[in-house]
């Protein structure tokens, strides 16, 4: 077989999958303040990606349009966790599965009323013609996923490691009651993660639309995607993610490839039965302790 | 498709109302509009089909998008004997079902190209140009398959001349062609024969841009979709696809009928011209049919249209009887389109023009004896 279509699909794959590792990082960062998931990311991906076409069709340039996207992003996923989250957590319920599963469902149904049910190009000024690299096709657009992906999980991460402010969130996340008894809001930490994971969401929306073009559906069948990805990485691993992701995308590619078209999501799905069966906290994930 | 359909069927009902109305007996008859959306669901489909054959004094039904929709729905208006005009899905299901049924008499007309003709005509084209490796790529629905079917059908029945390199389909919603396309790549296909419905096979458009794939796209009558030409913009040029209606003025009465439609509905474009035209045509046979039975009646109505005496003349072409009595071997009785009415649109641009300027003049000469 050409090694150079085998390259391009690795590459095609991987890039498509840093995508997914981008909203999978949403689901991480949440779950690391408050054990709480949001069900609704993919309509957050979608309504953010929606926001910022009516923002572009305003007139609004590029430099302008995405971070008042990511604005509204942030402001989605303070709307999700008041709604959906905050209740359920204090009454330490599993509520807010349910729950966020319902504003998902919200916000699709809104997005139909709001903006039609048909696929809409997104214009973009990153150029979408293919640039030759190594006898490998890549576009620009797929660039910029995969610049933008890596350098807003960089930044999160650095910030986690590095800043009063992450390390406050780190504590409220190993024991929220032992962070509050030292002064650390644990509901604002959790709002702090919701806000940050509505920002992914809605980056990874900017990033996608262009190459994938914006509809009420787009949501769905990334965020399945990026579940399974956030699952077999382990719900507490950054970096974890990233090669997850990359190589799940790349697996599809080529099961695609060698097996036909119909197995695309093949793999994945036994990549994720196996990660269940054999290491159920992630492949890169920490054995959690659990004193009883 | 729905919704142009809708706009071109009601735009031929406002004329028909605004003129009085449908002779029959003593009285003008006004046409009433019962509209239902069957949200390209089948079994949404299915019940408004059961809703609408439970329904009193219903004259008849135009429409359905979907071949799915159709297969799920159509058998209660046929349990019924409710008289259907199918348009503009083009699967061959559609009709074909009702011969292996073994159908005695049916209810159930199309006006539309069916993909039978289709995809002769894509064959045919593939091997005009001189190909002979090309790759058959559709979508996983009904409509998809059945057009796979035909495909392989049509190339063993035109001698066999194109070889097909890879056979790939692709999901409703699939954004990520690179592993179908890079086959074509790796095979040296010549051409994509492709059976699909708008988004996707935007996507298909735009991978094959990406991967500097620079053979023709050639495929179903949705190509000429909105939504293909926008999402795929400057990658879809040259696109070939059979279409019933070409938004161009060839002649007064397209002219005319593309003037009011641009006007009523504010726009500058149809998003699919060939549903508008198949949707307004449609309404003036079932119209021309009302008139002859001399009744509301659907059953007398189904009689009228398979021997339709006067000619109608529609923006598509004049129809002169477009049915005839119902044969259970052969579902060509119940349909209206032949290869004459369909011809090669080519996209340019953001429209979809005539690929092949004989089809304009012949066209052009047809619609002027009004």
């Amino acid at each position: 077989m050409d090694p150079q279509i085998i390259g391009q699909m690795l590459v095609s794959g991987a890039l498509m999958g840093l995508l997914y590792a981008l909203i999978a990082y949403g689901f991480q960062l949440t779950y690391a303040t408050s054990r709480s998931l949001n069900f609704g990311q993919g309509e957050l991906v979608m309504v953010s990606a929606f926001v910022a076409l009516t923002f572009t069709n305003l007139g609004l340039p590029y430099g302008l349009m995405l971070p008042a996207a990511l604005a509204f992003g942030a402001l989605a996923g303070l709307g999700v966790e008041r709604a959906a989250v905050r209740l359920a957590l204090r009454q330490k319920s599993e509520g807010w599965i349910m729950l966020t599963i319902i504003v998902g469902l919200f916000l699709a149904s809104a997005a139909e009323n709001i903006w039609g049910r048909d696929d809409r190009p997104f214009p973009t000024p990153i150029p979408s013609d293919p640039v030759h690299l190594f006898g490998i096709d890549i576009t620009p657009l797929e660039l910029s996923v995969a610049l933008g992906a890596l350098g807003v999980m960089g930044l999160i991460e650095l910030c986690k490691r590095r800043t009063l402010l992450g390390k406050a969130v780190a504590a409220v996340a190993a024991d929220p009651d032992a962070a509050e008894l030292v002064g650390i809001s644990a509901t604002r930490a959790v709002m702090l993660s919701y806000a940050l994971s509505g920002m992914v969401a809605a980056l990874a929306g900017v990033l996608v639309s262009p190459i994938t073009t914006v509809g009420p559906t787009m949501g769905a069948v990334l965020v399945l995607k990026a579940f399974s990805v956030a699952v077999v990485a382990g719900l507490d691993s950054g970096f974890g993610v990233v090669l997850v992701g990359m190589f799940l995308g790349a697996l599809e590619s080529i099961a695609s490839f060698y097996l036909g078209s119909g197995w695309r999501e093949a793999p994945g799905l036994v990549l994720l039965i196996l990660a269940l069966a054999v290491r159920p906290h992630g492949v890169f994930g920490r054995a959690a302790i659990r004193k009883v | 498709m729905g919704v142009s359909m809708r706009d071109g069927a009601k735009l031929a009902v406002a004329e028909l109302n605004a003129a009085g109305g449908i002779q029959v007996g003593k009285r003008k008859l006004l046409i009433e509009v019962v509209e239902r959306d069957d949200e390209a669901k089948n079994e949404r489909g299915a019940l408004i089909a059961q809703e609408l054959s439970a329904m009193d004094g219903l004259a008849g039904v135009i429409g359905s998008v979907n071949t799915g929709v159709v297969m799920a729905g159509d058998r209660h208006f046929q349990e019924k004997g409710i008289t259907k005009i199918i348009t503009p899905a083009a699967g061959s299901d559609s009709m074909t079902q009702w011969v292996t049924a073994g159908a005695k008499d049916l209810s159930i007309f199309r006006f539309a190209a069916a993909d039978g003709i289709q995809s002769a005509m894509v064959v045919a084209e593939a091997v005009r140009r001189g190909f002979t490796k090309v790759i058959i790529l559709h979508d996983s629905t009904n409509y998809g398959v059945s057009g796979r079917d035909d495909l392989v059908r049509q190339i063993a029945a035109q001698g066999g001349k194109l070889q097909v390199v890879a056979t790939e389909k692709f999901n409703i919603g699939d954004k990520d062609m690179t592993a179908q396309l890079l086959r074509a790549k790796a095979g040296g296909a010549q051409a994509v024969l492709i059976w699909g419905i708008g988004p996707e096979l935007a996507a298909v458009a735009n991978g094959m841009a990406k991967l500097g794939l620079k053979i023709p796209l050639i495929g179903g009558w949705p190509l000429s979709m909105s939504n293909f030409i926008d999402n795929a913009g400057k990658n879809g040029n040259g696109t070939l696809m059979p279409q019933t209606f070409i938004e161009e003025p060839i002649n007064p009465r397209v002219a005319s009928f593309i003037a009011t439609f641009h006007k009523t509905y504010n726009v500058t474009r149809m998003a699919s011209p060939v549903s508008a035209a198949q949707g307004y045509d449609a309404v003036l046979i079932f119209a021309a049919a009302v008139k002859q039975a001399q009744s509301t009646d659907t059953h007398k109505i189904k009689e009228a249209l398979e021997n339709l005496k006067e000619p109608v003349p529609g923006v598509i072409a004049t129809w002169r009887h477009p049915y005839s009595r119902w044969d259970p071997a052969n579902e060509l009785t119940h349909e209206a389109f032949r290869k004459e009415q369909t011809v090669m649109g080519e996209v340019l641009d953001g429209r979809v023009m005539f690929a092949n300027q004989a089809d304009k003049d012949r066209l052009a000469k047809a619609g002027m004896g009004r």
